[in-house]
């Protein structure tokens, strides 16, 4: 079996219209993949950067996964929500990316977006704040039903990803 | 000294915390550790140090230099739980007590090469206003308890921080039997990376859009 470690972290936000967020994360891999050691989702803390428009949270991603074919590679899916003085929080956007396929290290930015309502709901949300979610989160990295949304950019999520692949050559894949 | 079936690889890291920017505090100082998973132990070096007192020069209003080695290396079987380099900066408030101004923690490189990483600090955050003035008044700002749950990603989530700073640290890292182990690791560091001897051009601009 080969074997893939995802050592790196999510180092923070930014392109926000507020900057006092936090990240829901997860890894998605199809079914030939088995996750050995380490968190595959999690939440980081809510961070209110003093100077500047990026919200940084480090927060650290170790995942060791053990796997019999290459479909399925994981996928890092995540949500930014905004957390407001008085504890509400908001959904900002939603964005995946694919982990690096080659060993070493990589930078990845992540684009995000977020769905839009109907021009009530618009209209509601930049008074009241709040706004359409996703029913099922599976649509974030899947591309089944995505012609159905509506939605609008949001800003990036900076990852630095770092890869080790183990036992790829002797099945063949090259990297 | 080659063995023929290893089952134990080495990492070494040289180098050093080079220094710290913060816009709006001086006379800083850092603590370093490492935090590292159950596979892992450390062979040689210090396992945690302080570094001396430093101020802003005259030169740049935000740039303080430290210039603290480390050297050190680990012994592992297992990639899983690489280890952390956490950092955690102090300084003085208002009225002279040493209060915390950040805490930060990054992984160590695994390809060989040099690297300089920037390092993000973060304090946590009091959530009432009442509780922020007392205590900038009392100088007892919330603190961990430890510093190495900076280093975990679990029981983030109920805390509130404040990003304020960066530390730069530059890392040449030697890996010893990972490809004998059947460890593929990437192309070693490229060649611009070297020649930044310091980690103030690129890196800090990469992070400020």
């Amino acid at each position: 079996m080969a074997e893939l470690h995802v050592i790196g972290q999510i180092v923070g936000a930014s392109g926000f219209p507020q900057n006092s967020l936090f990240c829901k994360w997860g890894v998605h891999t199809g079914g030939a993949w088995r996750l050995l050691s380490g968190l595959k989702e999690g939440q980081t803390q809510v961070d209110v950067p003093q100077t500047g428009d990026m919200a940084f949270w480090s927060h650290p991603i170790d995942l060791h996964y053990a796997t019999k074919g290459i479909q399925g590679w994981p996928k890092v899916h995540l949500q930014v929500w905004h957390q407001d003085s008085f504890g509400r929080c908001q959904l900002f956007g939603y964005g995946y990316c694919h982990v690096p396929s080659s060993p070493g290290h990589h930078r990845v930015r992540c684009v995000t977006w977020r769905p839009l309502g109907s021009w009530q709901e618009q209209l509601a949300q930049t008074f009241v704040g709040g706004g359409a979610q996703l029913r099922s989160p599976e649509l974030v990295y899947s591309g089944a039903d995505r012609y159905r949304l509506h939605t609008e950019a949001m800003g990036t999520v900076e990852l630095e990803l770092g890869v080790i692949m183990r036992h790829f050559d002797k099945y063949g894949v090259e990297s | 000294m080659a063995t023929s079936d290893p089952s134990v690889f080495l990492l070494t890291v040289n180098g050093q915390i080079e220094g710290a920017d913060f816009p709006e505090y001086d006379n800083l100082y850092c603590k370093y550790c490492f935090v590292y998973g159950h596979d892992w132990a450390q062979i040689s070096g210090l396992e945690e140090g302080i570094t001396q007192i430093t101020c802003k020069g005259s030169q740049s209003s935000h740039k303080l230099i430290w210039n603290f080695p480390l050297e050190t290396t680990f012994k592992s079987t297992n990639p899983s739980g690489w280890p952390q380099l956490v950092v955690s900066v102090y300084g003085p408030d208002v009225f002279g007590n040493d209060v915390v101004r950040g805490y930060g923690a990054t992984h160590i490189p695994f390809t060989s090469g040099q690297h300089t990483k920037t390092v993000p600090m973060f304090v946590p955050e009091p959530t009432w206003r009442l509780q922020k003035f007392t205590s900038w008044l009392l100088g007892r700002r919330p603190e961990y308890t430890d510093p190495k749950v900076v280093a975990q990603g679990e029981g983030r989530e109920v805390t509130r921080v404040r990003s304020q700073g960066f530390v730069s640290v530059s890392f040449h890292i030697l890996t010893k039997d990972m490809k004998k182990l059947g460890y593929d690791t990437g192309p070693s560091s490229p060649v611009n990376n070297g020649s930044d001897a310091s980690a103030w051009s690129t890196e800090e601009q990469t992070y400020r859009m």
